[in-house]
């Protein structure tokens, strides 16, 4: 490549902007996080021609005001780093309000280009625009776009590498006498300090409204820098007391004023066809007074039955799998060699891994429902409907996403509390959303609910145990946002965008992007601590006693290091029911929730080895059927379900609160209240059974 | 020479302060008393007697020694002027400005010599029409509940008066929250400060466009409403910062 450029993407929420991303840079995408800050960062790269494109997916915002992190990002992004080109995505059925973030974009710098994304809606509608004229008045490339069918891509590119060798002119953004006089007023001052010169017009603007963040940066500027801040003092007097209102209303109103002009002169008919006119009449139905709960309540209840029942079939030709490998190896292995390491392979590896891997198809088709009801817009609605409840809670509407990707994973449903603007709902949600029962806990509910109940209460027992989550979820954050954690309440204004029939590869992306995430983690981290539970369930072997019967023998797994350190803990747990045996998987959960499910099949694997057994014990289900009550069983699910947030979760935890006494206190805190209620529950259960 | 008024001449603040405290024993008690007016004044005698022989001099009040003092025609309504101008400053600071009743007798004292007639006649108009306007008393009431309360901030006066201003006549200018679900109306203002009005300028709702509550949640919070070509959802909270003019029958008739 002779040649690397860096574009910035920038656009409103629900502007498609990443699915624009998506087109240009295909499977070459990196996700990562902006530093210091906890907003993800998306960055990726393209070729045309000789040059490499280096495109960063900026967060979707609806101005660059400095209220919440994606809008500090986003600037700091478009000021600071000065991508060569500037990408800005606008929905076109919505120009008014879409423009205005151009407008804005304009201040920032002098090579853009605009994209004008859902060209196809807008023709549907019966828009016409002047794209000629357009690109006349702004002296920039306009491309048209159709982003989830790839449409307009192409010229997309070209039309960057051509914004990329524009001549560097001066904005054509207009914004009324008063206003232009005023930052040229301030801007007189910029031009003495070492501001790069097509940021001026934006830091004028800045000062103008008082955003202490600019007003900083000048103020360490010195002379020319203070002189300019008492300018825009100055001026924004002038101003409020010249239109008496207040100085953000005025600057809003003008870029309004901007994109009114420019729309007076472009477009050339505007949309008298209501395209949304069918998305409306489904959301009379889906939200309305009577039906928007249960329409609620029915399509999360079929996530699970979808999770749980569909899945249950190709869950079992994976497990068939995994038997079958297990059993060629046995049956290939020479006899008698290198035992050790074929009860490695064997025993540890293939029934640790196999134990996690097995759980994929729920995975899978979870994420599938979450992606589903992302992309169609159905998520945004659930807000709406949830939010009282949410808000009674002390609770946002916005914590509703970041539950709902807990379920997934609590790790991305924590990273998702990121878009939450109020410092003590975010730590609120962050805390309680180990209790949105996770992807990694659907195996040991998918182990645990068959081999305790009949098949006809399976999947109410699986809804009520998610059920069960939310409220305590609920339930510790009110106790938090009115002890620890009071305080003030973020807005809740949000847009709903229209419904949209999700695409194919939207969907799967998103399904491999975090099935992805799932089978990392079982490559790495459970294997590794299967490997180590193997160590610690085999070593020390338990010395041959000669004299007595087979059945009076010490167990191996007793005997070794694992067993003993149940024995030990197991006073702790025997109050809720616990044996040894489940304390040694209840400590491995803490490495990771689904490490439980293969360490019980460790451990049960290692006992049926080493008794020399007759008996086919067949599946685990089977094992724990026999050697715990179905009391027991539940007593472990509310356990598991409340106590520890895996490693992860903890380290997360950690980074994105800022520091390790909210993790500790996640971690104590939940541990103490899964034991009180596992107790409770067990004890009480205990009583009247 | 005449160009220097004789102090014997001259009615100084002290006088008037001494002509208005004879003014109010002799409504009192019908007669005044050097020893009252001491009493009154919290001074020696030995001041008293020298301000009273002048007071005399002037020909405002009939004073002989050791008797009863009294007011002349002149000076009973040089009194009545002063001391009704010392009751209309008091008024002026405590009832209508809300100061504390001490601080205003203070500056009613210090301010009552040095107004013109006019000023004071201007002043008199000002407050007869206050009190006989009919808007006049809900004028002070929501000086008092806004300037007073929002002392440190102008912005706070502008928005609050404007809420006050706007809403208790116009039965058409309500709340955004006000409206029922199908109801539309033209934005008039957006009220509050920061992130929040922020975000509402930004989705595009500022005065003169137009929004229509679609519907409300099950559980009554949030709304739904519709603005231009987006929907958009928003607390009851939130909606009480957008005042608008609602929709009238010729309006959603037109075409």
């Amino acid at each position: 490549m002779s040649q690397e450029i860096r574009v910035a993407l920038a656009g409103n929420p629900n502007s498609g902007k990443t699915t624009i991303f998506n087109a240009l840079t295909g499977s070459r995408q990196h996700v990562g996080n902006y530093p210091g800050v906890t907003v993800e960062k998306r960055t990726g790269t393209f070729d045309i021609s000789d040059t490499r494109v280096h495109v960063t997916d900026l967060p979707g915002t609806y101005s660059l005001s400095s209220y919440s992190p994606e809008e500090v990002v986003a600037q700091r992004e478009l000021v600071d780093a000065i991508p060569d080109v500037m990408v800005v995505v606008v929905d076109s059925t919505t120009l008014k309000r879409s423009l205005v973030l151009l407008a804005q974009i304009m201040q920032t710098g002098d090579r853009i280009v605009l994209c004008l994304n859902m060209a196809d809606e807008a023709r549907t509608a019966g828009q016409k625009l002047d794209k000629p004229a357009l690109e006349t008045l702004l002296g920039f490339p306009v491309v048209e776009t159709v982003g989830h069918k790839g449409q307009g891509i192409s010229e997309l590119k070209d039309a960057i590498l051509k914004a990329s060798q524009l001549e560097r002119t001066p904005s054509r953004l207009v914004l009324g006498e008063r206003l232009d006089t005023a930052l040229a007023a301030i801007t007189f001052h910029i031009a003495k300090t070492d501001i790069p010169k097509a940021t001026h017009p934006w830091h004028a603007v800045k000062l103008l409204l008082d955003d202490p963040l600019y007003v900083d940066r000048l103020m360490e500027k010195k002379g020319p820098g203070k002189r300019a801040v008492q300018q825009a003092a100055l001026e924004r007097k002038k101003l409020e007391d010249l239109c008496g209102e207040d100085i953000s209303l005025f600057v809003t109103q003008r870029y309004y004023g901007f994109v009114d002009g420019l729309l007076r002169e472009t477009l050339l008919r505007s949309a008298h066809i209501d395209t949304r006119a069918l998305s409306d009449r489904i959301d009379a139905f889906v939200v309305n007074k009577v039906a928007g709960i249960p329409v609620f309540l029915l399509v999360m209840y079929a996530i699970f039955w979808l999770t749980f029942t569909v899945g249950e079939y190709p869950m079992e030709w994976i497990e068939d799998l995994f038997a079958w490998s297990g059993d060629a190896i046995n049956g290939a292995w020479p006899e008698g060699k290198l035992d050790v390491l074929r009860s490695l392979i064997v025993d540890g590896i293939l029934a640790g891994v196999g134990g996690v891997v097995v759980f994929l198809p729920n995975i899978i088709l979870l994420f599938l429902g979450l992606a589903v009801l992302e992309d169609t817009g159905y998520m945004a609605r659930a807000a709406f409907l949830t939010d009282r409840l949410m808000h009674r809670f002390g609770l946002h509407g916005r914590s509703f996403i970041p539950m709902i990707t807990g379920f997934g994973c609590t790790i991305p449903g924590i990273m998702a509390t990121r878009t939450m603007e109020n410092e003590k709902d975010r730590l609120t949600t962050m805390l309680v959303l180990p209790l949105m029962s996770c992807g990694a806990r659907l195996p040991i509910w998918m182990l645990l609910i068959p081999a305790f109940f009949p098949p006809e209460h399976r999947a109410s027992m699986l809804f009520g145990i998610y059920a069960i989550g939310i409220v305590l979820a609920f339930l510790l954050a009110l106790l938090l946002r009115s002890t620890l954690l009071r305080g003030e309440e973020a807005p809740f204004v949000m847009e709903l965008p229209p419904y949209r029939v999700p695409t194919m590869r939207s969907v799967v992306g998103r399904i491999i992007d975090r099935s992805g995430a799932y089978l990392k983690k079982a490559g790495t981290i459970i294997l590794a601590i299967s490997m180590l539970m193997w160590v610690l369930t085999s070593y020390p072997k338990p010395p041959e006693v000669v004299d007595v019967p087979a059945e009076q023998q010490p167990s191996a797994l007793e005997y070794s290091i694992a067993g003993r350190i149940g024995k030990f803990i197991e006073p702790a747990i025997a109050p809720l029911g616990f044996d040894w045996k489940i304390g040694v998987a209840t400590l491995g959960a803490f490495a990771a929730k689904e490490v439980f499910v293969s360490q019980l099949g460790v451990i049960y694997a290692m006992d049926d080895f080493d008794e020399d057994d007759d008996e086919d014990i067949g599946t685990l289900r089977d094992a724990l059927a026999r050697d715990y009550t179905p009391l027991v069983g539940f007593s472990l699910m509310l356990f598991l379900l409340i106590a520890t947030p895996c490693m992860a979760t903890v380290a997360i935890t950690r980074r994105e609160a800022g520091s390790w006494k909210w993790a500790f206190l996640q971690f104590f805190g939940l541990t103490a209240i899964a034991w009180v209620i596992s107790f409770a529950f067990f004890q009480i259960g205990s009583l009247l059974l | 020479m005449n160009a220097a008024p004789t102090p014997n001449t001259e009615l100084t603040s002290a006088l008037e302060d001494y002509l208005e405290t004879i003014f109010e024993l002799v409504k009192e008690r019908k007669v005044a008393r050097v020893k009252d007016i001491v009493k009154a004044r919290n001074v020696k005698s030995a001041s008293v007697i020298p301000a009273l022989r002048r007071l005399a001099d002037l020909g405002l009040i009939h004073y002989t020694k050791r008797e009863s003092i009294d007011l002349t025609e002149t000076g009973e309504a040089t009194a009545r002027r002063i001391y009704s101008r010392h009751k209309l400053l008091v008024r002026l600071f405590r009832d209508f400005l809300g100061m504390p009743a001490e601080l205003a007798l203070q500056d009613a004292c210090a301010m009552e010599h040095n107004l013109s007639d006019a000023g004071v006649d201007h002043l008199v108009r000002f407050f007869e029409f206050l009190q006989s306007c009919p808007d006049g008393h809900d004028f002070i009431e929501r000086f008092k509940g806004c300037a007073l309360v929002n002392a440190e901030s102008p912005q706070d006066i502008a928005t609050c008066c404007a809420k006050l201003a706007l809403s208790p006549n116009d039965p058409n200018i309500i709340s955004l929250r006000q409206l029922k679900p199908g109801q539309g109306g033209s934005v008039i203002r957006i009220q509050g400060t920061g992130a929040i009005r922020q975000r509402i300028l930004d989705m595009g709702i500022m005065p003169e466009v137009h929004i229509q509550l679609e519907r409300r949640s099950p559980a009554g919070d949030p709304l739904w409403v519709r603005v231009q070509n987006s929907q958009i959802s928003l607390r009851k909270k939130e909606a009480d910062m957008i005042l608008l003019r609602k929709d009238t029958p010729a309006d959603t008739n037109a075409p």
